[in-house]
């Protein structure tokens, strides 16, 4: 673990448990709806707050942007080179078609960014707020040393493919 | 537990937006999903519910109780219905016209009991009040200058002064004279305006972040507010703003004034906690729920993610196994509030003349719990 | 014209009472002009230069231009930015340590709107321990505070 990444995740989790005090709040606009207000476009402005933009470097960021009764948090996954970026991509791809297993996790991340949690009131409701942070924590832990146990994993995999097939022509 | 809590009561597994007490302490309402419960209090045993009033088809926001004993109950489905007591224990239900068209968010009957206000996502309050003639709850609209929607509402005790605060960040109050129910004399002498009629902004203040509660002292002629910024302030009639933080920082959603120079607020912190005006102004005195405060809040947890991380360098077998069993530990803060989650609104419970010596809350937990302040 | 079923007809009702970025800015009496701001830039540098990072740091939490517009802002912060990165790790601490609670307001604001820039990016490490020294001191306080208000850098 290098030395700023605590730091790092120290304000991710600071940022967190400040925007997830959310309501149970009724849309403004369209009658009987209950919807996430950071999910939508033309709301007022007054239900949204000031959004958090954490980064650690160009390569490393998170944006959390809070409403009234919503967070939107999006993670920027480090890619250094062409095999972590496909490696990231075919990763959060996984993940997100299985977004209904993760509560919290959105479809599609949002633009610039790997990977984007939705949290609403109802999450907030029924389950512990220091435990959703802890998960998206965790989860910044655990999917930079996955990738970079992929990366390892398929150089080695490359390296014992191209030596047993240019084995064949050595003479 | 500690000793500051005389009763937690656990009535539901879903958020309790809203709770309210009868006048004699009897009769409990909370809102569950789309309903609104009532229970029985029993001495020293678990309450007992009496009846389910299900008449919303959305979740039910707010729910008050008029000293006659008639409860409203407003919410998102964009109605308030006034629950008249039967003799044999039922509730007879009877729709108010609000004529809003957005969800109504809360809730409040004036002291004598014949009119309410209701506050509403539309921007607007609606003043409710039964006519004789038509056999019906009609309502007058107060809108000007609401610019978002109405988050709390509280009535001054001569029963025309109302004040609100909402997502635009004001503070406003307003009078809600109504003709024919209020009289001139009421406000005779109020110090913050000479005239009252309907609908008239009698002040602002400008706060700028979201105002979750508001509540009179009306005997001391003051207005506390909190707000989503963790700060808790007083205004007087000349204007003049006290203010103070709350050191641990999350928002505050409710305020109950204690005595003249004391008020309880509760919030995301799921404690309630104590502002005390001194020499210097308004100031945090302490954390209600005693066996929290003797733990210093801030600077130890800190220390101990330090350490955590730092441990975490060397990663070897046994750490791993730490880990696992440092993940599955309750974290100390949810384990040492009566409040599992957010505290949703505080009421006082009981009292001497002007001194408040019990309050009642309930939360996002589903719970109901009566403090000892 | 193919998109017109995605038209937002409530931002042409004017009664609409639909609120924008720009109605939620509280009134600023008069807006910071260009020279203050010069001369603040420049008191900035000279108390950097000469190491005095206690001064520079009141300097930049007290009374920041809030009122001037966007590309006023943007070269006062680049001066900001440069003061916050020129001072050293172990100072941090007890810089931090002597701000009222206001002046750390103002300096968590700097902090989000460096990271969110690149130029702040590219100092991320160090603005990063800025904000993990300001968490220690004051805990989560001042960043609830930072997302209601409505005055920005």
């Amino acid at each position: 673990m290098s030395q700023s990444l605590r730091p790092y995740l120290t304000a991710v989790r600071y940022s967190l448990q400040a925007a997830l005090n959310l309501t149970n709040f009724s849309s403004q606009v369209v009658e009987r709806h209950n919807r996430p207000e950071v999910e939508v476009t033309n709301t007022s402005a007054e239900l949204l707050l000031q959004p958090m933009h954490i980064s650690r470097n160009e390569h490393e960021q998170v944006l959390i942007e809070p409403s009234v009764n919503s967070v939107r948090v999006s993670i920027k996954v480090k890619q250094a080179d062409e095999i972590e970026q496909i490696l990231v991509h075919k990763f959060t791809r996984f993940l997100e078609q299985r977004a209904e297993s993760f509560y919290v996790l959105r479809r599609v991340p949002i633009e610039g960014f790997s990977i984007s949690f939705l949290i609403t009131n109802k999450h907030t409701e029924t389950m512990k707020t220091e435990k959703l942070v802890d998960f998206i924590i965790e989860f910044m832990e655990e999917v930079d040393k996955e990738i970079s146990e992929m990366k390892l994993f398929l150089n080695a995999r490359a390296r014992f493919v191209a030596e047993a097939y240019l084995g064949e022509f050595v003479y | 537990m500690s000793d500051s809590v005389i009763a937690n009561y656990k009535l539901a597994k879903a958020p309790i937006y809203s709770h309210c007490f009868s006048q004699d302490r009897s009769v409990l309402a909370i809102t569950l999903h789309t309903d609104c419960l009532v229970f029985k209090m029993v001495p020293n045993g678990k309450p007992q519910l009496v009846a389910s009033l299900s008449d919303h088809d959305k979740t039910v926001t707010a729910v008050d109780m008029s000293v006659h004993g008639r409860i409203v109950t407003c919410s998102q489905d964009r109605n308030a219905i006034v629950w008249e007591p039967l003799s044999d224990g039922t509730y007879k239900p009877t729709l108010v016209l609000l004529r809003i068209n957005r969800a109504a968010t809360c809730v409040k009957w004036a002291p004598s009991g014949y009119k309410f206000a209701v506050g509403s996502s539309a921007r607007i309050i609606a003043i409710c009040y039964y006519e004789q003639e038509n056999d019906w709850w009609v309502s007058k609209h107060i809108k000007k200058p609401i610019k978002s929607t109405v988050n709390c509402l509280s009535w001054h005790d001569n029963g025309i002064i109302l004040a609100c605060g909402g997502t635009d960040g004001y503070v406003r109050a307003f009078s809600g004279f109504v003709k024919g129910l209020d009289s001139k004399e009421q406000v005779s002498s109020s110090p913050w305006a000479d005239k009252f009629p309907f609908g008239a902004l009698i002040r602002e203040w400008y706060n700028g972040s979201w105002i979750h509660d508001v509540q009179w002292r009306s005997s001391q002629e003051k207005l506390a507010f909190v707000t989503h910024s963790g700060s808790f302030s007083v205004v007087d009639p000349s204007d003049q703003i006290w203010a103070a933080d709350y050191p641990e920082g999350l928002p505050l959603t409710s305020v109950v004034w204690v005595n003249d120079h004391e008020a309880v607020c509760g919030g995301y912190s799921c404690h309630p906690v104590l502002f005390t005006e001194g020499a210097n102004g308004w100031q945090f005195s302490k954390n209600i729920d005693k066996s929290v405060a003797a733990r210093t809040p801030v600077a130890a947890s800190l220390d101990e993610e330090d350490q955590d991380e730092g441990a975490s360098f060397g990663i070897s077998a046994l750490k791993k196994f730490k880990d696992l069993d440092l993940k599955g530990k309750v974290s100390t803060r949810v384990q040492e509030c009566t409040h599992e989650n957010a505290i949703e609104e505080l009421a006082p419970y009981s009292g001497t003349g002007d001194q408040v010596t019990e309050i009642s809350s309930c939360g996002l937990d589903g719970k109901v719990v009566i403090y000892r302040v | 014209m193919e998109d017109w079923r995605r038209i937002d007809i409530d931002a042409f009702d004017p009664d609409s009472g639909r609120l924008t970025k720009e109605d939620l800015k509280p009134p600023y009496p008069v807006a910071v002009g260009q020279a203050e701001i010069d001369s603040k830039i420049s008191q900035l540098r000279s108390a950097a230069t000469s190491g005095d990072f206690s001064t520079a740091l009141t300097l930049v939490t007290s009374d920041p231009p809030y009122s001037a517009d966007q590309a006023i802002k943007e070269r006062y912060f680049a001066a900001v930015l440069s003061v916050l990165t020129q001072v050293r790790q172990a100072e941090i601490s007890t810089l931090v340590k002597q701000l009222s609670s206001s002046q750390t307001d103002v300096l968590i604001k700097y902090l989000y709107k460096g990271m969110s820039c690149p130029e702040g990016q590219k100092q991320g490490g160090t603005l990063l321990s800025w904000f993990e020294k300001v968490t220690q001191h004051l805990g989560v306080a001042p960043v609830v505070r930072y997302l209601s208000d409505r005055n920005t850098v």
